[in-house]
C-alpha cells in the first residue's frame, strides 16, 4: 500500500462518507416532513402546556397543582405502587426463568458447544434452532406491554396478573436478545479448555460461560427490572393492575391534583429503584 | 498398551496436510519438549494427540486407541485423560482459582453438583492436593485476573492434573512469561512429571528449558520430525537442522549469541 492508497482510506471526506452522510441527512429530512414536525407549531402552543397544567377553566379545581395530601388517599396510592413493583418483579423473575435457558440456544457460540460437529446436518439443526430462537424472541419483544395486556385481560380477567403476564412474556423477549449478545462476546479460549478435557455442553457452560456473562446478565436484568416498574405503572390503562388503574382514572376525571400526588410517588419509587439497581450492581459486578 | 504411537502419521486441518512421516513413540513418564521455529506443525502434533486434529494417512494411537475413527463418548473419554495447558492460560478469569482447578474435574462429577458448583469433601482434599503442588493453596478463593501470568499458568496446570490424567500437553507453557516465572512453570512441570509419574509433552520456544528439563527433545522443521532423542545430542549442527531457514533464529540463540539464559534462581512471583 502506497502513502497515497493510505491518504486515499483514511480521509474522512472520502466519497463513500459523505454519500453516508448525505443518505442520514436525507433521512432526517424525509422522517422530519412526513411526522409534520414543526418548531413554530410549538412556539405558538407552549402556553396551552401552562394552561393545561393549571387546569381545564371549565372544570373547577383541575389544576394539577398544589399535589393532593389526603392521607387515606396517598396510603391507597402507596399500596398500589407496591403491588406495581410486586408486578415488576415477579414479571421479572418469570421471564428470566424463560429467557435464560433459551438465551444459549440463540447463540452462536453456544448452539456449536450444545451441538457441535461440522457435518451439513448439523449445521442446518444449529441454524434451524438459531433462527427459531431468535424469531420467538423477537415475536414476543416487538409486541408493547400494553398489547400483550390487552391480550392477557381479554384471557384472565382483570387485576395484577395479565399485567405481570404481559411484562414477563415482553421481558423474556428482551432479555433473550440482551442475554445472547452477551453470549456471544465471551472469550472462548476457555469453553476450549474445558472441552479438551472431554467434559459435556451443560459442563462447559456453566464452568465456562455463565462466570463470564454473569455480571452482564445482573445488569441487564436490574435495567429491565427499573423497564419494568415503568411500564407497570401505565398497564393498569388496560385495567391490568397497578398504580395505573387509578393514574388513568384520575386523569379522566379531570381529578389532576391526584394525578400529580400518583406522579410523585411513582418517581420517587424510581428514583429508590435506581438507587437500589446501583448498589446491587456495585457490589456484584 | 499406555503410551502414543505414530506410524507414518499425515496430520493437518480441512484440505491442508500440515506434518508429514510422523513416526513417534513416547512411553510412561518421559518429560518430552518439542522444539522448532513457528509453522512448522508444533501445535497440530501436540494437538493431534488429543485428537482434535485430522489425520490424513497412517495410524496414530493413543492409549491404545486409534485416533483415526474415534468420535463422541470415546473421544471425550480420551480427552478426559490428558489434560491440556495452552500458551494464554485458557482460565476463567472471573471466577476463583478453586473453581478453575474443579474445571478439571468436571468429566467425574454429576451433573447437578456441576450446576451448583457443590465440592463433596473428598473432591475439596483433591483440589488442595493440586493446588499445593502447585504452590497455589494460599490463593485457593482469589479471582484469577488477580493473579500474575505464571500464577496463572500454574491454575492451568493444577486444572489439568484435577483431570487426574495420564499426559499432559503443554502448547507453549511459559511463552507469555517472564524467566522467574517461566522456571517456576517449568519446575512445577517437572515436580508433577516426577511426582506422578505423568507424561508431560510440552513445545517449547527456549531451548535451554528443553535441555534442562526434558529428557527427550523432538526437533522440527518443513512439517517433519528432524531430531528425536535426548537434549544432549543436542548440538549446534543439529539446532542449525532445526532452526535453518527460520526467521526465528536470532531469538534462538538470543541477542548476545547465549543460548537462551534462565534465571538462576527460583522466585516464585507471588
Amino acid at each position: 500500500m502506497n502513502i497515497a492508497e493510505i491518504k486515499q482510506k483514511t480521509n474522512p471526506f472520502r466519497a463513500y462518507n459523505l454519500a453516508l452522510l448525505f443518505v442520514f441527512v436525507l433521512l432526517i429530512v424525509w422522517s422530519w416532513r412526513s411526522t409534520e414536525m414543526g418548531i413554530k407549531l410549538l412556539l405558538d402552543g407552549w402556553r396551552n402546556m401552562i394552561v393545561y397544567i393549571g387546569g381545564n377553566p371549565e372544570i373547577k379545581n383541575s389544576g394539577f397543582f398544589p399535589p393532593s395530601g389526603s392521607v387515606p388517599n396517598i396510603v391507597k396510592y402507596l399500596v398500589l405502587m407496591v403491588e406495581t413493583v410486586q408486578m415488576a418483579f415477579l414479571a421479572l423473575i418469570m421471564s428470566v426463568i424463560i429467557a435464560f435457558p433459551i438465551s444459549f440456544f440463540a447463540s452462536r457460540n453456544t448452539l456449536e458447544i450444545i451441538f457441535p460437529g461440522h457435518r451439513p446436518l448439523d449445521t442446518v439443526i444449529r441454524k434451524t434452532i438459531y433462527m427459531a430462537t431468535r424469531f420467538l424472541a423477537n415475536l414476543s419483544r416487538s409486541i408493547n406491554e400494553l398489547v400483550w395486556a390487552l391480550i392477557f385481560v381479554a384471557a384472565v380477567g382483570l387485576g395484577p396478573m395479565p399485567g405481570i403476564l404481559a411484562l414477563a412474556v415482553h421481558t423474556s423477549g428482551v432479555l433473550t436478545k440482551l442475554f445472547s449478545e452477551g453470549i456471544e462476546n465471551i472469550q472462548g479460549e476457555p469453553v476450549t479448555a474445558l472441552a479438551a478435557t472431554g467434559a459435556g455442553p451443560f459442563k462447559v457452560i456453566r464452568y465456562a460461560v455463565i462466570p463470564q456473562i454473569s455480571p452482564f446478565f445482573v445488569s441487564m436484568i436490574l435495567y429491565r427490572f427499573e423497564s419494568d416498574v415503568r411500564a407497570a405503572t401505565i398497564l393498569g390503562f388496560t385495567g391490568a393492575g397497578g398504580i395505573g388503574v387509578y393514574l388513568f382514572d384520575k386523569l379522566r376525571s379531570y381529578e389532576n391534583k391526584d394525578v400529580t400526588t400518583i406522579m410523585i410517588i411513582i418517581i420517587i419509587t424510581v428514583a429508590l429503584v435506581d438507587r437500589l439497581s446501583a448498589a446491587i450492581r456495585k457490589k456484584y459486578t | 498398551m499406555n503410551g502414543i504411537s505414530a506410524e507414518n502419521v499425515k496430520l493437518g486441518y480441512g484440505d491442508r496436510v500440515v506434518l508429514e512421516d510422523v513416526n513417534l513413540t513416547v512411553a510412561k513418564g518421559e518429560f518430552i519438549s518439542i522444539i522448532g521455529p513457528s509453522g512448522v506443525g508444533k501445535s497440530t502434533l501436540l494437538m493431534a494427540i488429543n485428537g482434535n486434529v485430522k489425520i490424513f494417512g497412517g495410524e496414530m494411537r493413543v492409549f491404545d486407541k486409534n485416533l483415526h475413527n474415534i468420535r463422541n463418548s470415546a473421544l471425550k473419554d480420551l480427552r478426559s485423560r490428558i489434560g491440556v495447558i495452552f500458551q494464554g492460560y485458557n482460565l476463567v478469569k472471573r471466577s476463583s482459582v478453586l473453581d478453575n482447578i474443579a474445571g478439571g474435574m468436571l468429566r467425574k462429577m454429576n451433573p447437578l453438583q456441576a450446576a451448583v458448583k457443590y465440592y463433596r469433601h473428598d473432591q475439596y482434599v483433591q483440589i488442595y492436593e493440586y493446588m499445593r503442588a502447585v504452590n497455589l493453596e494460599g490463593e485457593a478463593l482469589q479471582r484469577c485476573d488477580r493473579l500474575s501470568g505464571g500464577q496463572m499458568q500454574r491454575v492451568a496446570i493444577a486444572r489439568a492434573l484435577a483431570q487426574d490424567p495420564e499426559v499432559i500437553l503443554a502448547d507453549e507453557p511459559i511463552s507469555s512469561l517472564d524467566p522467574v516465572s517461566a522456571k517456576g512453570v517449568m519446575d512445577t512441570l517437572q515436580r508433577i512429571n516426577r511426582q506422578y509419574g505423568l507424561t508431560v509433552i510440552a513445545n517449547l520456544h527456549q531451548l535451554d528449558y528443553a535441555r534442562r528439563y526434558c529428557n527427550r527433545v523432538i526437533g522440527m522443521n518443513g512439517g517433519r520430525i528432524v531430531y528425536d532423542g535426548k537434549p544432549e545430542g543436542l548440538d549446534n549442527d543439529t539446532i542449525a537442522d532445526i532452526y535453518h531457514g527460520s526467521r526465528e533464529n536470532e531469538s534462538v540463540f538470543g541477542a548476545h549469541g547465549s543460548v537462551f539464559p534462565v534465571a538462576a534462581e527460583v522466585v516464585y512471583d507471588a
